[in-house]
């Protein structure tokens, strides 16, 4: 195997005695940083795993509401509590109580779900990433008073600044929930892209891009940006598990996404009302939730593996 | 040390006042007004002018802000943080009688997870990859993607529905008031919140430990002929639960703050059930008063962990 250190020198010349020659390559092929990354991705068989799942609920969630439409939210009481069967390929998991297609449903909250948790962590890359460039570009006071502003967020009551978010600007709306996930988490992000920035806005390559005449733009953008994502990306994988469970947890208080819409946590907030007639219906939307989390966060370590081996944590 | 901690409550201050500013923006910028709840066609305009006088409301918001501030840190006042919108108690009052049963469910389970994760998390990482630890990272992952609030469902349905073994919800059976119908009823939700908790903290526990272990001073403790158990609880065990201070600090706020979440699942008349009725209710004034409370914890954890820090790892001097 390689080795993983990231400065690898592809062409040496070996001067090894009795080889006589002088100017013997090293032939193996010249790799980037990103094709290495893969390389040790790959070889995490556990994110492979994660990636895969995420891959096949990314498809069912594109493609199955598209399919069924609006059948998410329709009911039939001649179908109620129709248990599940593998043998009715249209509804294997059943009915519930007002006769909603329980499959249908968990694959439509699955895209809800899915939705919010990539959104709020776009919002989150997005700040976390400004916030911190400029903190860690401009520095001085700049940058005194923004991360005075992350020590006042890291200090909030997270949950229940969300819940008092949802709950004034509007219970029930998807795009609240997301915003609301994303102004509180964006600090990790920002004190990531900063502590980069500190240690990049010395390197050589991009005191090099300034002597060129480069200008504050271009050096953070072209320059300085690629070089800091790493940590972000890891950050943001393992964001996305925890954007999707608070949804679920908002929803399932029914701050978040109310029915007809469909949400993992309002399956539950309903399964939970007919617990003795349908126990089953708590399993779905829980074991959906477990299947989300697991493959973001072996995801997240892969990726950590994979793109910043200096952060690699012992297993 | 007490130079330390003086300066790190000052520092305090601009903390608390920013989250003040923060909730009070998320206030002012949502739609409506604190007040209104109290209108109604019966109501005269005239009461409304005199409610939005009696609240402040009429003055500019950094006025606004500044007697919240100032009146946020008389806590010797009953008065201080006003009366709830919903039952007219002062907020301050509302909040100590929800204190007590908000520790006993969040002190019982952490003092379960700590005597739980700690031995776990020594085990996985002193057998490393044996089949123990295989399974203990296995349960670990599984329990640390649970939701809480599903977990709660599901233990709720096995051990009260199912086995009919512990009560549903609640904190005790109407009319019974001895310690072990408490306890009965604090089986389910502490055991939610420990299996959560005792998966991350285990985890941690096992990083920190392997960490450890793999020390030159463990070595050479071994190398001089130390028998192995003394290696592991007098040099490895002691610096390993360094880190595990730092958890410690952030477990802090919850222990006051509660766990909406789990209260909510259990009906626990816990401070976090109570933050979000106050939410649910418009209670502006509670509100105002959870956030604080619930940010002024989080500070003052982090400085408990902190001071902590000095006390378990002696090469820290403040």
């Amino acid at each position: 195997m390689e080795s993983t250190q990231l400065g690898q020198i592809p062409a040496k010349a070996t001067t090894g005695a009795g080889q006589g020659a002088v100017d013997e390559v090293d032939l193996t092929p010249v790799r980037t940083y990103w094709q290495l990354a893969r390389q040790r991705f790959m070889q995490h068989s556990l994110a492979v795993v994660g990636l895969i799942v995420m891959a096949i609920l990314v498809t069912l969630a594109l493609v199955v509401p598209t399919i069924t439409g609006s059948l998410y939210a329709k009911t039939s009481l001649s179908l109620a509590n129709h248990p599940p069967s593998l043998l009715n390929p249209f509804a294997p998991l059943g009915y519930d109580s007002i006769g909603m297609n329980v499959f249908i449903r968990l694959v439509k909250a699955l895209q809800t779900s899915l939705f919010v948790g990539f959104s709020a962590v776009s919002i989150i890359v997005v700040v976390g990433i400004t916030v911190g460039a400029i903190a860690g570009y401009v520095g001085g006071a700049v940058d005194n008073l923004l991360m005075r502003l992350v020590d006042v967020v890291l200090s909030l009551p997270s949950f229940f600044l969300i819940v008092m978010m949802v709950a004034l600007f509007g219970t029930g709306n998807a795009i609240v929930v997301i915003v609301a996930i994303g102004i509180v988490g964006w600090t990790t992000a920002a004190r990531l892209v900063r502590a980069e920035f500190l240690s990049l806005r010395e390197t050589d390559f991009v005191q090099a891009a300034r002597a060129l005449g480069a200008g504050d733009r271009r050096i953070i953008v072209r320059h300085m940006l690629p070089a800091a994502m790493a940590p972000v990306v890891v950050a943001a994988t393992l964001g996305i598990a925890d954007s999707v469970v608070v949804e679920a947890t908002l929803s399932f208080l029914s701050f978040g996404i109310s029915p007809p819409e469909a949400s993992l946590g309002n399956m539950l907030t309903n399964a939970q009302e007919f617990f003795y007639r349908q126990p089953i219906l708590i399993l779905y939307p829980g074991l959906t939730l477990i299947l989300v989390v697991l493959a973001a966060s072996f995801m997240g370590d892969g990726l950590r593996d994979a793109l910043d081996p200096r952060q690699r944590v012992r297993k | 040390m007490a130079t330390y901690v003086l300066r790190r409550l000052i520092q305090a201050v601009p903390i608390l006042l920013g989250i003040a500013v923060i909730s009070f923006m998320i206030i002012y910028l949502a739609p409506g007004e604190p007040i209104d709840r109290f209108r109604s066609g019966r109501v005269s305009p005239q009461t409304i002018e005199n409610l939005r006088r009696l609240y402040g409301l009429d003055q500019p918001l950094p006025q606004q802000l500044l007697s919240w501030m100032v009146a946020f840190f008389q806590v010797w006042r009953v008065d201080a943080w006003g009366y709830s919108f919903t039952d007219g108690q002062p907020v301050i009052t509302k909040i100590a009688a929800r204190v007590p049963y908000t520790l006993e469910l969040m002190g019982t389970s952490l003092f379960l997870t700590v005597i739980i994760a700690i031995p776990v998390g020594v085990l996985g990482a002193v057998r490393q990859y044996s089949w123990a630890d295989k399974i203990i990272m296995v349960l670990a992952t599984i329990g640390y993607a649970m939701p809480t609030f599903w977990l709660g469902l599901v233990l709720k349905f096995v051990f009260a529905i199912k086995l009919d073994l512990f009560p549903l919800f609640g904190r005790h059976t109407y009319g019974d008031d001895s310690i072990g119908d408490l306890v009965w009823h604090l089986v389910l939700p502490v055991m939610t919140l420990t299996i959560v908790s005792v998966a991350g903290w285990s985890r941690y526990m096992r990083s920190s430990m392997l960490e450890v272990l793999h020390q030159d001073y463990v070595r050479t403790a071994r190398a001089k002929g130390l028998p192995g158990s003394r290696v592991l609880f007098k040099h490895a065990l002691r610096n390993a639960l360094i880190p595990i201070v730092t958890l410690l600090g952030l477990t802090i706020p919850s222990l006051l703050v509660g766990a909406a979440v789990t209260e909510a699942v259990f009906a626990w008349p816990g401070l976090g059930g109570m933050g979000v009725t106050a939410v649910i209710e418009r209670d502006y004034p509670a509100v105002l008063a959870f956030v604080m409370v619930g940010g002024a914890m989080v500070i003052l954890g982090n400085l408990l962990a902190d001071v902590l820090y000095a006390f378990v790892d002696p090469r820290i001097k403040y």
